[in-house]
């Protein structure tokens, strides 16, 4: 059988440079932020996610930022919020 | 071939080699994950340069990126969607167009592709282009049969599954889906309409070609033989609207009613102007709050929307969209006492833009937009 090309119709996955945090959690206990995605049941589970990390860490704050809705991303204001506010930030997408 | 464009296609990636065969061809892409599950046509370096004969644009230059993945949409890659989907050339600038469109901020393309809701981009073109290509606004507008309509919409779901990644259980979330995933392309049926186009109404002239961008569900028909006054249809069109399953309950989304061409003549014989009917279907396409669940009522509508029904009686209407002039109306379709009800998904608004030259002069006919 002959053989033909193909032009070809997908998009290869944009390079992205990912940056890694050097912040240190020293001696004391966790700032821990939770970014709230909105939907309906987000808040129930990350409330529990919360009380399980209080059991395995020790916990100094816990600050929560909710987004105004799912689908939008995070605005910059919250996100430069949790970065000054939270050494780790948890977000879960809940429905 | 232009010496560009074989230039561009010698690049790392850019062509694969396969089996001289159709169905070889279908295996092939399917197995690649570059498909919407039907045959395609193969596209051939020669049919992709055929397909970019109207394209006024660097051929290798993205003209929008596609989230998920936000993948480079460059007219060749949409040139070999379009060739796959089965398009004319002189459909082209219309499937960049209605991506361009799709891509504006407010329509909100990562969301509408990426979530669990059965959203899909119905494609409205208003203007001369439409019926110059032959996109169909009679009899089954919304169904099968007509080339361009089928091939635009089908091109654009191929360029937001292969470019934009937007693959069922990855980049797709979709419960469900909807067969309009497939396509959802209508024009307007102009001539047949009592009020003033699409198009003119969000403030173009009547001489522009312009796709308009919903990301709607599939329609749902409403059916009204027995109605005689503009009350009377529109009473039915308001029984029909009301669900409480419906995201444009809760959120900023643009819902269509599309009237087919009798109802639109009965509605407006009594001078109601479209301003005018948005007004009356929002009035009246409401659902008491008691109609929701328990948990609906204590988590949507007293938590997360309190500052409206934190307090509110089990009998206050719930509207059916936000504000009256959010709904989209337009008339399309051929003969018969039928409309079409279209939702959409929740954070999104319709998204607009005109075919437009290089220079910046609206497109008065598609050969205007042919190379050499």
């Amino acid at each position: 059988m002959g053989k033909i090309f193909l032009v070809v119709p997908d998009a290869p996955v944009e390079e992205v440079a990912h940056l890694k945090s050097n912040r240190s959690l020293g001696g004391g206990g966790i700032r821990l932020g939770i970014l709230d995605n909105s939907k309906a049941n987000a808040d129930y589970l990350l409330n529990m996610i919360v009380d399980g990390v209080k059991q395995e860490f020790k916990v100094d704050s816990v600050v929560v930022k909710r987004k105004p809705t799912s689908s939008r991303p995070a605005t910059d204001q919250v996100l430069d919020e949790l970065a000054k506010e939270a050494d780790l930030v948890i977000s879960a997408m809940a429905d | 071939m232009s010496a560009s464009l074989d230039t561009m296609l010698k690049a790392p990636g850019a062509m694969v080699e396969c089996d001289d065969d159709p169905e070889a061809v279908y295996e092939f892409l399917c197995s690649k994950g570059w498909s919407d599950g039907l045959p395609v046509i193969p596209p051939t370096p020669e049919r992709v340069e055929r397909m970019l004969a109207y394209c006024d644009r660097d051929f290798d230059k993205p003209v929008v990126k596609i989230p998920p993945r936000f993948g480079a949409a460059t007219p060749i890659r949409v040139a070999a969607n379009a060739v796959m989907a089965g398009c004319k050339p002189e459909y082209f600038p219309l499937v960049l167009l209605a991506l361009e469109a799709m891509a504006e901020e407010q329509y909100n393309l990562y969301g509408t592709q990426a979530t669990t809701h059965p959203c899909t981009p119905m494609l409205i073109f208003n203007g001369p282009i439409a019926k110059e290509v032959g996109l169909n606004s009679g009899h089954n507008v919304m169904g099968n049969y007509f080339r361009a309509n089928a091939a635009i919409g089908r091109a654009v779901r191929l360029c937001l599954v292969n470019i934009g990644a937007a693959i069922p259980g990855t980049g797709d979330m979709a419960t469900a889906g909807t067969p309009c995933k497939f396509t959802f392309c209508v024009a307007e049926n102009e001539e047949a309409s009592p009020w003033e186009p699409l198009h003119v109404e969000l403030g173009f002239p009547k001489e522009a070609t312009v796709c308009t961008v919903v990301a709607a569900e599939g329609p749902h028909n409403v059916n009204d033989h027995e109605s005689i006054t503009p009350e009377g249809i529109l009473a039915m069109v308001a029984g029909t609207i009301p669900t409480t399953g419906s995201n444009n309950a809760y959120y900023e989304g643009q819902p269509v009613m599309a009237f087919g061409p009798e109802h639109a003549q009965t509605v407006a014989s009594g001078g109601m102007t479209k301003k005018q009917v948005k007004q009356w279907l929002f009035d009246h396409a409401t659902i008491p709050l008691s109609k929701w669940s328990q948990e609906g009522i204590a988590r949507r509508f007293r938590r997360k929307l309190a500052d409206q029904f934190a307090n509110a009686p089990l009998d206050t209407p719930v509207h059916m969209w936000q504000k009256p002039d959010d709904l989209i109306i337009i008339v399309t379709g051929g003969a018969g006492k039928h409309s079409q009800w279209v939702p959409t998904f929740g954070n999104t608004r319709a998204a607009w833009r005109a075919l437009k030259r290089a220079d910046g002069e609206l497109v008065k006919s598609i050969h205007e937009l042919k190379r050499g």
